[in-house]
């Protein structure tokens, strides 16, 4: 039998498999926090969360918590919660549509969220509104105005969040950076198509690491350039994504592309 | 692995009705990709039974692996029907069938199949694999009422070996605690368990014996789930009998000769 992935001497995969880390940072760019409707996570607090990913060498969590993303907590509360622990945690400042005096309120104080706070995230398949609708105008003006990064929840087919409208959003608006939260999933003609025809926009991996051939297909049709690691953190386990990624049909330099260089390259070491 | 025996509880080969698969068409793929990852052994089923029905799949999934597993690293896993319509043989000549073709375990697929999981339909069989031990996969995806599925045929067969199986990526300790708890023979594939550190919470809470190291392939691949269980945090005993020893163990217990 031939070395498996695991065994490739000098390999991210070897150490990991080994030492359970490797000598690199990862940055884990789709988190949230908080307890959720229909999930029990038994560890979606800060402390917990912040331990799970000191075992492997998180070096940055980027989150937005459940709380503001589905109820009325609001992003103050969760800058305090991340400046808690600000050697690991940043967070988004969560957009929730129906909310415009919360996002009003939210533009005006941005200056004292960031640095802790490094952009928006926007969910629009649950919040049920178009990217492209006026109710995100102001954030994506504002986004736009000073370059910040968005995460946005992506799917395939979504009115809301598909690759037809997130082609236009990020046409739209050439100066903010998108990060395509799960990389429409399921539509990869749709995500190579947005690939492309928008430079401003970067493909995050969350829940595909772990699917059979899907991180190698982007890798071909996208480049591994423009992928970004992200578990969902409570959501998933960052073993069972590093190791996606690792296990994946893919060169060793398109791992560290993955894990870490492109964000590097996107938002410098020292962040 | 070298250092750690990984048996795939959860995986399929066959040619899918609808096409856009992501491999197994034959047992060749999915030994080769078991080989890439380091996975000695499978409890492979049927990917197209679904669609094709039992009889097909039944039959084809022994040609599929006898073509291809030289070194019998793979067990096959049979589908069953109502009793009432013969379209399979009785217990004891079922398991005996099994016996000789490396047939570990059974499924089921009732609404696909259009018949109801209950003591009406395969009470003796089932019974009968209770008593011999002979594992059953169960999963929410195919059962009627998904969840509630599985809950009613564990309540009809509280004494079966169990086997749940694709347990959905929303993490679902609200739908497998209470069974773990209540059922002994209750054992869940992690394939789709993807907590944080959540396979060190279950083993400690209900034993490391009832976990299942599993790949979900050919949707999912075989690694993911390797790295996450051989670093849950669990002693290196407990990830061993994860990782491969309980599913040897429940196959090797099972009597079906
Ligand atoms: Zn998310």
């Amino acid at each position: 039998m031939n070395r498996s992935v695991w065994e490739q001497p000098g390999s991210l995969a070897e150490a990991f498999w080994k030492n359970g880390a490797a000598d690199i940072p990862i940055y884990d760019m789709h988190g949230h926090m908080g307890s959720h409707n229909a999930i029990f996570f038994a560890r979606c607090e800060a402390p917990e969360m912040v331990a799970h990913m000191r075992r492997l060498g998180v070096r940055r969590l980027v989150f937005s918590h459940h709380y503001s993303l589905m109820g009325s907590f609001r992003n103050a509360r969760v800058h305090e919660i991340t400046a808690r622990f600000p050697d690991i945690l940043r967070m988004y400042v969560s957009i929730n549509p129906h909310q415009p005096d919360f996002i009003a309120e939210d533009l005006a104080q941005y200056d004292r969220l960031a640095p802790l706070a490094i952009g928006f995230k926007f969910l629009p398949d649950y919040h049920k509104v178009k990217v492209t609708d006026p109710r995100y105008e102001a954030a994506l003006n504002f986004a736009s105005a000073r370059r910040l990064p968005i995460l946005v929840h992506t799917w395939g087919g979504s009115a809301f969040n598909g690759a037809d409208v997130m082609l236009e959003a990020a046409t739209r608006y050439p100066q903010a950076t998108f990060f395509m939260g799960h990389s429409f999933s399921g539509d990869w003609d749709g995500a190579k198509r947005v690939a492309e025809a928008c430079p401003n926009v970067y493909f995050e991996l969350t829940s595909l690491p772990g699917q059979h051939t899907v991180i190698e297909r982007l890798c071909a049709d996208i480049g591994s350039h423009r992928l970004l690691f992200g578990t969902d953190m409570p959501w998933f386990d960052e073993y069972q994504h590093v190791g996606g990624v690792l296990s994946a049909d893919i060169s060793e330099d398109d791992k560290h592309n993955i894990l870490y260089r492109n964000v590097e390259k996107l938002l410098g070491k020292d962040w | 692995m070298n250092d750690i025996m990984f048996f795939d509880a959860q995986c399929q080969i066959g040619v899918p009705m609808l096409g856009g698969d992501r491999g197994g068409r034959s047992a060749a793929e999915l030994l080769a990709e078991m080989d890439r990852n380091g996975v000695d052994k499978a409890l492979v089923a049927h990917g197209n039974t679904e669609a094709a029905g039992a009889v097909f799949a039944n039959a084809d999934l022994l040609e599929l692996i006898q073509a291809d597993d030289a070194a019998g690293r793979l067990t096959g896993v049979w589908t069953i029907l109502p009793a009432q319509c013969g379209e399979l043989p009785p217990p004891a000549e079922l398991f005996a069938r099994m016996a000789a073709n490396r047939i570990g375990a059974l499924n089921l697929f009732p609404v696909a199949h259009r018949w109801q999981a209950c003591r009406l339909t395969v009470g003796r069989l089932l019974d009968a694999a209770a008593e011999r031990r002979v594992p059953v996969i169960l999963s929410p995806p195919v059962m009627d009422g998904a969840w509630r599925g599985v809950y009613d045929f564990l309540r009809e067969f509280p004494a079966a070996t169990v086997i749940v199986a694709k347990l959905g990526l929303w993490g679902s300790d609200r739908n497998i605690r209470p069974l773990l708890e209540n059922f002994p023979g209750c054992y869940v594939e992690l394939s789709e368990y993807w907590v944080p550190e959540g396979i060190a919470d279950l083993a400690r809470r209900y034993g490391a014996d009832r976990l299942l190291y599993a790949s979900g392939y050919p949707r999912f691949g075989h690694g993911s789930t390797m790295l996450s269980i051989r670093h849950s945090g669990l002693p290196l005993e407990q990830v061993r009998q994860i990782a491969g020893q309980n599913l040897e163990r429940l196959l090797a217990r099972a009597q079906l000769a």
